[in-house]
C-alpha cells in the first residue's frame, strides 16, 4: 500500500472554531500548516458546514462565520485533510526530530511530520446512564443537532413521533436553537436546573455583552413550541424494539426525583439528551502531556499555559475545548495564541513583538470567566443524575452492567483503569467514549475522588485500524527514520 | 479506605498474580498475610499478560512443576465457578524451518515420555484444529492439555479467596524501603512514611523486585523487559481456537517469541517480539507505547500464519515489563537477609507457575510443608535465588 508522506511546519488536528483560529494564526505568521479533521467538512460541531446549499443553516451566522474562517485558512494555504483520522502520533524523540501523525483516510494511510502541533480536537458528549438509555431513538444533543444540519434539504430527525430535549446546560439552548432553524417542533424541554430567572439574570448582568445571545436563544426554543420543565429530569426512556415512552418527574428539594410527581409522554420517537462535554483527550494523553480535573471544565483535560497555550510537552500546544470547556470564543482565542506561539516556534522568533499575544491572553482570559459563569449556574452532574438500578447497562460494547462495576469496586479497583481490567467496561469498540462518564459516576457514587479515580489514557491505536493500514504506515515510516 | 496494620505475620509487596498467589497460599496456611500492591491489583505485566497454562514447549526441568501448577489452576477454576475463564483450548507451535522441525520432534517425544499429549501434526492435520491456519509451515507441535485464564479474572479470584482466608490487601500503597535491624527484616516503609513493621517480607514486584533488594546490597540478576500486545475487534468466537506458538530450534530469552490466541470475549490478542526493546529509565512510574516495528512484525506474522484476517482491524496495544532472569527461570526462596524472601523472574510466563510458587514461598515463610518433597526439592534446585551469587553477598 503506498503511503503518503507531507511535512510541514505546524500539524493542526480539528478544524472546529480552535483549529481553524490556530491554522489561520499560524499560515498567516508565515509557516506551512496542515489542518486535521475526522469529519468531510472542515467546522467542527460549533461551525458545521451544510452539506447541502438549499438548508436553512447556510445562511446562519455560525456556518457563515465558519465558511469564513475557513475561506481565510485557504487563502493563506493552509492545506485541509478532512475525513482524516488520526490513529496514532508519536512526539519528536530529539530536537532534530519532528511530531508524526499517522492517519488513515478513505482506506489509505498517511504521515504528517510537524515541527509543531497544536491539538484542537474539541470536546465530546458525556452520555450518563439512565434507565432506557439504550434503547434505539435515543440520541445525544450533540449527535441530534449534527443529525439536523446534515440531514440536507430534509432538515429532520430521521424518526416518527414526538421530540424530547433533555438534560442539562446552555448547550440544550444551542441545540433548541438548531431546531428552530430546521423549522422541526420541540414537543418537551427538561432542564435539570431549575428556572431561577433571577439568578441566571444576576450572573448575565456581569457579562452584557452576551445578553443578546442569551435572548436570542431563549426566542428560539419558544419557536420550538416546546413544553418546558425546569428543575426536572428524564427518569425513564421505555419502550420495547425502540424508544416510545419517556417519564420526566421534578426534581425535589434534595435534588432526587420526585417520582410521586411523574409524567408520562407517550408517541415519543426521539429521546436528545445532553449532560455536558468532556474535552477529547486521546490525542494529548497518548502523547504524554499533563492534565488535570475541573468538573466545571469538563473534568479531565489538557493542562495548558495560559499565555502561550503550550502543553507540558514541548512543542505541544492546545486549543480550545481539549484544555477545558469554554465556548467558542474561547476556543478560537486559544487557538489564534496557539497558531501564533507554534509558528513563532518555527520560525526562531518571539510572538511577543508586537504584543499582539498578550492582548489575545488578556481577551481570553474574560471569555474564560463568563465560561465559568455558565458553568456555576449548570454544573454537570458528577454522579449519576438518578439513583440506578444493578442491571443498568453502563458500557454498551462489552455489556457490562452497574452491578458489575459496583462489585469490582467493592472488590478493590478503585481507579478507572482497575474497573476496566475487572469488568471489561471500556475495552470495547468505542474505546471508553461512551462509558467514561458512566463508570466515572458509578466510582464518585463510591466516594472515590476523581484524581484518584483517574482516566484511561489513550494507547495505539486511537482509532480502530486495519491491520493492513497500521503496517504500511509504520513501515514507511521506519524506512524514512533509517 | 482501611488504615495499614501497624504489624503483620507476613508482608507480601506487590499484588500480580504471583503475589495474590503467594498472599493466598499464606492465608491458607494461616498466616495472616499483608499484601501492598503500589498501583491497581494484577495492573502491571499480570494485567497485559496473555496468561496461558501448561507444560508444552517449557523444557524437561520444570515438566512436573506446571503439571502441578495447571491442576492447582483447575481447582481454582472449580472454586470460582469459572470464573476465572478457565479454558481447555489448546496449544500448537508452528515450525518454518527444518532446524526447527527436528526441534519440534524431540520436544514433543520428551514431553510424551514424561506423560503429555503432545503430538506434531503436518499442516493439513493442523488445519483440523485450526481451520484458518495456512502459510508456508512445515508442521505444528500440538498439545492439547494447554489452557488460558482470563488473568484479570484470575487475579481477582485469588485476592477474594486471600481475603476470605484472612489476608489483608492494600492498592496504591508503594513500598518505598524495607527496614532492617542488626541484619534481619523488621518491617516495610511505604512511599508516605507509614511502616507496618513484621518478620518475614517477600518481594513479588516482577522487574522492580530489584530495586528493594538493591537497597540491602542484594543484587538480583533481573532485567526489565517490554512485553506487548495488540488486540483486535470482536471477532465470530471460535476464528481461532487454539493458542499459536513459534517453535524454534534455537531457545532461550534472545530468540523471539510469538502469541496468538482467540480471547472468550472474541478479541484476538497477538504479538511477535523479533528484536527486544531496550526498557527505558523511569519505566516503572509511567505506561509506555507499542513500537512501530513491533506492530509491523507481529502483523506480518499474524498474516503470514492466518491470511484470512488480512482487514483485521486492532482496537487496542498494551505495554508491560517483564522480569527477565539470565536462564529464564524465576528467583524463589530465601535470600541471605533474614526475613527476606523474593519470589520474581516470570520471564513473561508467570501464571503457569504461580500457584506452586506460592506454596513453594508460603512453606518457606510458614516451615510447614505442603508441597509433596520431590517438587519442593525440584523448585528450590531450578528456583535458588543465589544461583547466580558466586556467594558475593553471602
Amino acid at each position: 500500500m503506498p503511503v503518503e508522506r507531507l511535512i510541514c511546519d505546524v500539524a493542526v488536528v480539528g478544524a472546529g472554531p480552535a483549529g481553524l483560529a490556530a491554522s489561520l494564526a499560524a499560515a498567516a505568521a508565515g509557516t506551512e500548516v496542515i489542518c486535521v479533521d475526522q469529519f468531510p467538512r472542515a467546522g467542527g460541531q460549533y461551525h458545521m458546514q451544510p452539506n447541502a446549499p438549499d438548508t436553512p443553516f447556510a445562511k446562519t451566522e455560525q456556518v457563515q462565520q465558519g465558511l469564513q474562517a475557513i475561506r481565510a485558512c485557504e487563502a493563506a494555504d493552509v492545506r485541509f485533510l478532512t475525513g482524516a483520522e488520526v490513529f496514532w502520533a508519536e512526539p519528536p524523540k530529539s530536537s532534530g526530530e519532528h511530531f508524526n501523525l499517522y492517519i488513515q483516510r478513505d482506506g489509505r494511510a498517511i504521515i504528517v511530520e510537524a515541527k509543531t502541533l497544536v491539538a484542537a480536537s474539541g470536546a465530546m458528549e458525556r452520555p450518563m446512564p439512565f434507565p432506557g438509555w439504550t434503547l434505539p431513538g435515543v440520541i445525544g444533543a450533540g449527535a441530534a443537532q449534527r443529525l439536523l444540519k446534515t440531514s440536507g434539504a430534509a432538515c429532520a430527525l430521521p424518526f416518527k413521533g414526538k421530540t424530547v430535549l433533555a438534560g442539562t446546560g446552555p448547550f440544550l439552548l444551542a441545540v433548541a436553537s438548531t431546531f428552530a432553524k430546521a423549522g422541526q417542533k420541540i414537543d418537551h424541554f427538561v432542564e435539570m436546573q431549575p428556572a431561577a430567572p433571577l439568578k441566571k439574570a444576576r450572573a448575565m448582568l456581569r457579562h452584557p455583552l452576551r445578553l443578546p445571545d442569551a435572548v436570542a436563544l431563549l426566542r428560539d426554543l419558544s419557536r420550538t413550541g416546546a413544553q418546558r420543565h425546569m428543575g426536572a429530569i428524564i427518569t425513564r426512556a421505555i419502550g420495547t424494539s425502540k424508544i416510545e415512552t419517556v417519564e420526566i418527574a421534578p426534581l425535589g428539594p434534595d435534588g432526587a426525583p420526585d417520582l410521586r410527581r411523574a409524567v408520562l409522554v407517550e408517541g415519543v420517537g426521539a429521546l436528545c439528551i445532553g449532560y455536558g462535554f468532556q474535552p477529547v483527550i486521546d490525542l494529548t494523553t497518548a502523547l504524554g502531556a499533563s492534565h488535570s480535573y475541573d468538573l466545571a471544565l469538563g473534568g479531565w483535560h489538557c493542562t495548558t499555559d495560559a499565555l502561550s497555550c503550550a502543553t507540558s510537552l514541548p512543542r505541544l500546544y492546545a486549543a480550545g475545548e481539549v484544555t477545558g470547556l469554554g465556548g467558542a470564543n474561547p476556543a478560537r482565542l486559544s487557538g489564534q495564541l496557539a497558531g501564533l506561539h507554534a509558528a513563532a516556534f518555527c520560525q526562531g522568533k518571539n510572538p511577543e513583538r508586537n504584543g499582539t499575544a498578550t492582548q489575545l491572553a488578556t481577551k481570553l482570559l474574560a471569555f474564560r470567566a463568563f465560561a465559568a459563569t455558565l458553568a456555576q449556574l449548570y454544573p454537570m452532574p458528577e454522579r449519576f443524575p438518578l439513583p440506578l438500578v444493578g442491571d443498568e447497562v453502563v458500557c454498551r460494547c462489552e455489556d457490562v452492567t452497574l452491578a458489575e462495576i459496583k462489585t469490582a469496586i467493592a472488590d478493590g479497583a478503585h481507579e478507572n483503569f482497575a474497573v476496566k481490567m475487572w469488568t471489561r467496561a471500556g475495552m470495547g469498540l468505542c474505546q471508553g467514549r461512551n462509558c467514561g462518564a458512566g463508570i466515572a459516576a458509578a466510582l464518585a457514587e463510591s466516594d472515590i475522588d476523581p484524581i484518584t479515580a483517574g482516566y484511561n489514557r489513550s494507547h495505539f491505536p486511537l482509532r480502530p485500524v486495519s491491520t493492513c493500514i497500521a503496517t504500511a504506515a509504520f513501515a514507511s515510516s521506519s524506512e524514512a527514520k533509517a | 479506605m482501611t488504615p495499614l496494620p501497624k504489624s503483620a505475620e507476613v508482608v507480601v509487596v506487590g499484588g500480580g498474580v504471583i503475589g495474590a498467589s503467594i498472599s493466598l497460599a499464606l492465608a491458607e496456611a494461616g498466616a495472616k498475610p499483608v499484601l501492598l500492591e503500589a498501583r491497581a491489583f494484577g495492573g502491571a505485566v499480570t494485567g497485559g499478560s496473555l496468561a496461558a497454562i501448561g507444560t508444552h514447549m517449557h523444557g524437561r526441568e520444570e515438566f512436573g512443576i506446571l503439571d502441578y501448577a495447571r491442576d492447582r489452576w483447575r481447582e481454582l477454576s472449580d472454586a470460582s465457578q469459572d470464573g476465572i475463564e478457565y479454558t481447555a483450548c489448546g496449544k500448537m507451535g508452528f515450525i518454518l524451518t527444518d532446524a526447527a522441525l527436528a526441534a519440534g520432534k524431540t520436544l514433543v517425544a520428551q514431553e510424551k515420555s514424561q506423560g503429555a499429549r503432545a503430538e506434531l501434526l503436518m499442516p493439513e492435520q493442523a488445519q483440523q484444529y485450526e481451520r484458518l491456519l495456512g502459510g508456508p509451515i512445515l508442521a505444528m507441535t500440538y498439545d492439547p492439555d494447554t489452557a488460558t485464564v482470563n488473568p484479570f479474572h484470575a487475579v481477582r479470584a485469588l485476592m477474594l479467596a486471600a481475603r476470605q482466608a484472612g489476608a489483608q490487601l492494600f492498592e496504591n500503597t508503594p513500598v518505598a524501603r524495607l527496614l532492617v535491624e542488626a541484619g534481619r527484616v523488621v518491617g516495610v516503609e511505604t512511599s508516605t512514611g507509614e511502616r507496618v513493621s513484621t518478620p518475614h517480607a517477600v518481594l513479588a514486584c516482577g522487574p522492580w523486585t530489584t530495586k528493594l533488594a538493591a537497597d540491602l546490597d542484594l543484587n538480583l540478576p533481573i532485567e526489565p523487559r517490554q512485553a506487548q500486545c495488540l488486540a483486535s475487534i470482536r471477532q465470530p468466537s471460535g476464528t481461532l481456537r487454539q493458542v499459536i506458538s513459534s517453535c524454534e530450534a534455537k531457545g532461550g530469552v534472545d530468540s523471539g517469541y510469538t502469541q496468538i490466541q482467540q480471547s472468550p470475549s472474541g478479541q484476538i490478542l497477538f504479538n511477535t517480539v523479533t528484536a527486544l526493546a531496550p526498557t527505558p529509565k523511569g519505566a516503572e512510574d509511567r505506561v509506555g507505547e507499542v513500537q512501530p516495528g513491533f506492530v509491523v512484525d507481529s502483523v506480518n506474522t499474524l498474516l503470514m500464519l492466518f491470511p484470512a484476517l488480512k482487514d483485521l482491524p486492532i482496537l487496542r496495544s498494551w505495554v508491560r515489563f517483564e522480569a527477565v532472569t539470565p536462564d529464564a527461570r524465576f528467583l524463589a526462596g530465601p535470600v541471605p537477609v533474614p526475613g527476606l524472601h523474593v519470589c520474581a523472574g516470570d520471564n513473561g510466563s508467570g501464571f503457569c507457575r504461580a500457584p506452586l510458587l506460592a506454596q513453594f514461598i508460603a512453606d518457606g515463610v510458614t516451615g510447614r510443608q505442603t508441597l509433596p518433597v520431590a517438587l519442593q526439592q525440584r523448585a528450590a534446585q531450578l528456583y535458588d535465588p543465589l544461583r547466580f551469587m558466586d556467594g558475593q553477598n553471602v
